[in-house]
């Protein structure tokens, strides 16, 4: 009692201490009981991903999302790449896009196009780390040739279903994204293959496996949960470049710590 | 009455949570402000900028000498502040406030701010967080 009243001046605050703790306490156990509201489907039959997404791809070190048995082992090249990197070069504090499968702090929301039928198009719509977008083709196309697609920030994705997953195979990346704050690098060769599963209601797993046989000697697979945000929670507009002030007080070596 | 014990259990739970939250940025934490020199400002806005990819308050602070110094606060985007449970009027230009957070690595009077007292003493978490990464 003594020992409560000197940590909470009075009941109210440890009261407020104590809702805050079973918010998020009851918010792991949701996530950790997979049957208790299972993912909805859409009226085509496939599941349905719609909603408003957040984390789901790596954001400080892509390492840290490394399956079993996974490494990640860079070519000499682009471990010199890798170490000659700046934070203050970093794409994503300089306002630019986040490529794939890195994911930026702010929500996403998946829209899944038409809403009538099985989805031709699917939009990975981004609030951050720039508002933009990226568009998977479910309509049976392949991706163009190698001379026709010009290198892009997201590359060209296409999609099917194999069961319950979703997935998307993408080409034609630049080379100008980082995989993480650690300043990851990948090249053009970069093929990434994303696997995505709506465990339950609130989460969406993401199986992406790497291949760029310029920078990394294998190809490696990471793994990653996008949690569902609040049903009354939207897209919001983020212009990051209205006030960026941090890049010229960015000092040192990319890192994380 | 919550057991002693329990209370720690708590308080260590949601330290684990809230310093978890320090890490999301659009820029990496490290590279621009040192975890390990925090720093407690009292001050009074000057001015506010409700802006991406950071709001910023800027305060004036006196320092040891008696001088007034203009500190510029970092804190996380508007987005993640309403959803917060900020508003954009929560900070008006001349309310004293008191900021709890790290100092820029560049020596300049900058600063990251993990949470502020607003005017009235309400306190509100200043830095930008993920839902899970």
């Amino acid at each position: 009692m003594a020992f409560s009243k000197s940590l909470f001046r009075n009941g109210n605050q440890m009261k407020k201490a104590l809702l805050i703790f079973f918010v998020f306490i009851s918010n792991f156990s949701m996530a950790q009981d997979a049957d208790a509201v299972s993912a909805p489907r859409l009226p085509s039959g496939t599941p349905d991903f719609n909603g408003l997404w957040s984390g789901g791809g790596p954001i400080g070190d892509i390492a840290g999302g490394l399956m079993p048995g996974e490494a990640m082992v860079l070519t000499e090249e682009y471990a010199g790449i890798k170490a000659r990197r700046l934070a203050n070069e970093d794409p994503e504090a300089n306002c630019l896009p986040t490529g794939v499968p890195r994911i930026a702090p702010y929500p996403w929301r998946i829209v899944q196009a038409p809403a009538y039928g099985p989805a031709t198009h699917l939009y990975f719509l981004f609030e951050g780390n720039v508002h933009s977008f990226r568009q998977i083709f479910m309509d049976g196309r392949e991706h163009p040739s190698a001379e026709e697609l010009d290198p892009s920030w997201y590359g060209h994705s296409i999609g099917w279903w194999e069961g319950d997953t979703l997935v998307v195979d993408s080409v034609g990346f630049n080379d100008l994204t980082w995989f993480d704050f650690l300043g990851n690098p990948h090249s053009t060769e970069l093929h990434t293959i994303e696997r995505y599963t709506r465990l339950d209601n609130d989460t969406l797993e993401n199986i992406t496996t790497i291949i760029d046989p310029l920078a990394y000697r294998q190809p490696f697979t990471i793994r990653y949960e996008a949690r569902l945000q609040p049903a009354d929670w939207d897209l919001m507009e983020y212009v990051c470049n209205e006030n960026n002030q941090d890049v010229e007080h960015i000092e040192g070596p990319a890192r994380l710590f | 009455m919550i057991h002693p014990t329990v209370f720690l259990k708590l308080l260590l739970t949601l330290t684990v949570l809230l310093t978890s939250f320090s890490t999301a940025a659009h820029h990496s934490f490290a590279a621009q402000y040192d975890i390990n020199k925090p720093i407690i400002l009292v001050g009074k806005v000057t001015k506010v900028e409700w802006t991406n990819p950071h709001a910023r308050i800027y305060i004036d602070v006196l320092d040891e000498a008696g001088n007034t110094l203009n500190w510029n606060i970092e804190l996380g985007s508007p987005n993640f502040l309403k959803r917060a449970g900020w508003s954009r009027n929560d900070l008006k230009i001349a309310d004293e406030v008191t900021i709890n957070g790290s100092m820029a690595r560049s020596g300049a009077n900058m600063a990251n701010a993990s949470s502020i007292i607003l005017k009235g003493g309400r306190q509100v978490f200043g830095r930008n967080a993920a839902d899970n990464f």
